[in-house]
């Protein structure tokens, strides 16, 4: 199971790698799993690696949360999906809380929980034509884990006009609208742009980099894991009302 | 190192206070921090708007970095430091108007400045940027202002990534707020704001702004505080100590202000 998500070392820097490519990297309580195992590691090091980029295997980010498990005649009751939440909160946590500089490189779709969670690394790169969104509302669900890291990244407004009135849109308008922090030309100059990034960050010093960090978390109220788990329980709710329900049931189809 | 030239139109007066230290593209010192402080508050007694400018090719390079190499302990660092947060609190919370016309190029606590004023007006083309965890320390000190006028993100990017960033960029941003296609255009254009702004009805104009301070949370303290102790707690470390003493500065009259370049 370790496998879904794997980590990898290179020097000052780590790469965190969500590995279920057939499903574009749809994050299951199994693939969460994997991700808070692969965490308990990096946190157990006694020297944190400088910088961490978070990114997916195949052509896609994530897809999101796995939908399939959040059927709840499929999953057995809504105590999975409500599970599955509180776990994506809790990941989305200790990722920002990492003394690292999280770097997301989405290579693809970053989609929903997916590109919540391209939007809780500290920077945020992907290239033009990707694709990024959060398309919850019109699925008749609520994004409310992610919600709270958006509207810390991009402020109030922005985040509003993006949650309400759901949809999709390219990397280049992502990165118009803040949520991505740099943009590369293409797929294909991707990893030259991340390249850099972590060649520059691994360039800083480790101590000034983490009271940096550790200043912003405060300030801008990431500590907070209160507000995510409520988040999850808004969006377990949500997520079981007969409406909801009958789209993912029909989605299936 | 700072001059003051007093302008005045149909009653209207700004006050332009100058960083005036060109052959060291304007790299504060303590001094010139107090300086500044002391000649906003004068300004504002006067009634005058704050217009800050720096003289020569660019803005201001940021801390002068040879003074804090000769001062391997921390100190000049620290008073640096607690200057700039000073200054950005103090120009942040000035009654009257304050603009920047940051031509060319504002780095580091060049850039932090910036966090201060009311609206900073740059050429497309200028540097701007905070790269200064490269010397172990950290541009904590500039985030509680950074964060007022930019989204969390942006500040975010923009304190951990040591790289400097365009005007355009920065306007993107909200660090920006008036863009130049030139960098000799942009002190007029500031000028324009600046006498603009000081024309306005100045008791409404106090009233809204401090308002604002207070909404933002600027008024209390405590975020100011703990950004500036975020900052200090580096300084005279082992880390900052080790890549401020590796710096190396430029040829005759070059850079002793910034990040390295």
């Amino acid at each position: 199971m370790s496998e879904l998500a794997t980590l990898t070392f290179d020097g000052p820097a780590a790469e965190l790698r969500l590995n279920r490519p057939e499903q574009r990297n749809a994050m299951s309580t199994e693939l969460l799993g994997a991700l808070h195992a692969r965490m308990d590691e990096l946190e157990a090091k006694s020297s944190p690696p400088t910088v961490l980029v978070v990114t997916g295997a195949g052509k896609s980010f994530s897809a999101g949360m796995d939908l399939k498990q959040v059927i709840i005649e499929d999953a057995g009751g809504v105590e999975t999906p409500r599970a599955l939440l509180a776990s994506l909160a809790r990941f989305t946590h200790r990722l920002r809380l990492l003394p690292s500089v999280s770097v997301a490189r989405v290579n693809g779709a970053a989609i929903g929980g997916g590109c919540g969670l391209a939007s809780v690394c500290d920077l945020t790169i992907t290239h033009a034509d990707s694709t990024m969104g959060f398309p919850e509302v019109d699925l008749a669900l609520c994004p409310a884990v992610v919600a709270p890291w958006l509207v810390r990244k991009i402020g109030a407004g922005a985040a509003r006009r993006v949650l309400l009135t759901g949809g999709v849109m390219t990397g280049a308008r992502a990165h118009e609208i803040g949520i991505v922090d740099l943009l590369a030309e293409s797929g294909d100059t991707l990893d030259d742009t991340v390249g850099s990034v972590v060649q520059s960050l691994c360039s800083g010093g480790p101590l000034a980099l983490r009271a940096t960090k550790e200043l912003l978390n405060t300030l801008d109220g990431s500590i907070d894991l209160d507000v995510l788990l409520r988040g999850a329980e808004l969006s377990a709710s949500v997520l079981s009302s007969d409406d909801a329900q009958a789209r993912l049931r029909a989605r299936r189809k | 190192m700072i001059r003051v030239e007093r302008e005045e139109r149909e009653g209207v007066g700004v006050a332009l206070v100058i960083l005036d230290r060109p052959e060291k593209r304007n790299a504060l010192t303590p001094g010139m921090l107090t300086e500044l402080v002391s000649e906003a508050e004068r300004a504002a007694d006067r009634g005058d708007a704050l217009l800050v400018a720096g003289s020569g090719r660019v803005f201001c390079a940021g801390f002068d970095l040879a003074m804090c190499q000769a001062s391997p302990d921390g100190a000049v660092m620290r008073l640096l430091l607690t200057g700039l947060s000073d200054a950005c609190r103090a120009l942040r919370t000035l009654d009257r108007p304050v603009v920047i016309a940051a031509h060319g190029a504002a780095i580091a606590g060049g850039c932090a400045l910036l966090g201060g004023a009311d609206v900073v007006v740059a050429d497309r083309g200028a540097t701007l940027g905070y790269p200064v965890v490269k010397l172990g320390v950290s541009p904590a000190v500039s985030v509680p202002f950074m964060r007022q006028s930019a989204f969390d993100g942006a500040t975010r990017t923009r304190t951990l990534l040591p790289e400097t960033f365009t005007g355009e960029e920065a306007a993107r941003q909200g660090i920006v707020h008036r863009l130049e296609d030139a960098a000799d255009a942009v002190l007029d254009a500031a000028r324009e704001e600046a006498f603009r702004l000081a024309a306005l009805p100045s008791s409404a104009y106090a009233a809204t702004k401090q308002w604002v301070n207070t909404l933002e949370g600027v008024v209390a303290r405590r975020d100011d505080e703990r950004g500036l102790e975020a900052s200090l707690g580096l300084t005279g470390g082992e880390e900052e100590r080790a890549r401020l003493g590796a710096l190396e500065f430029g040829g005759p009259g070059g850079s002793s202000g910034g990040g390295p370049s």
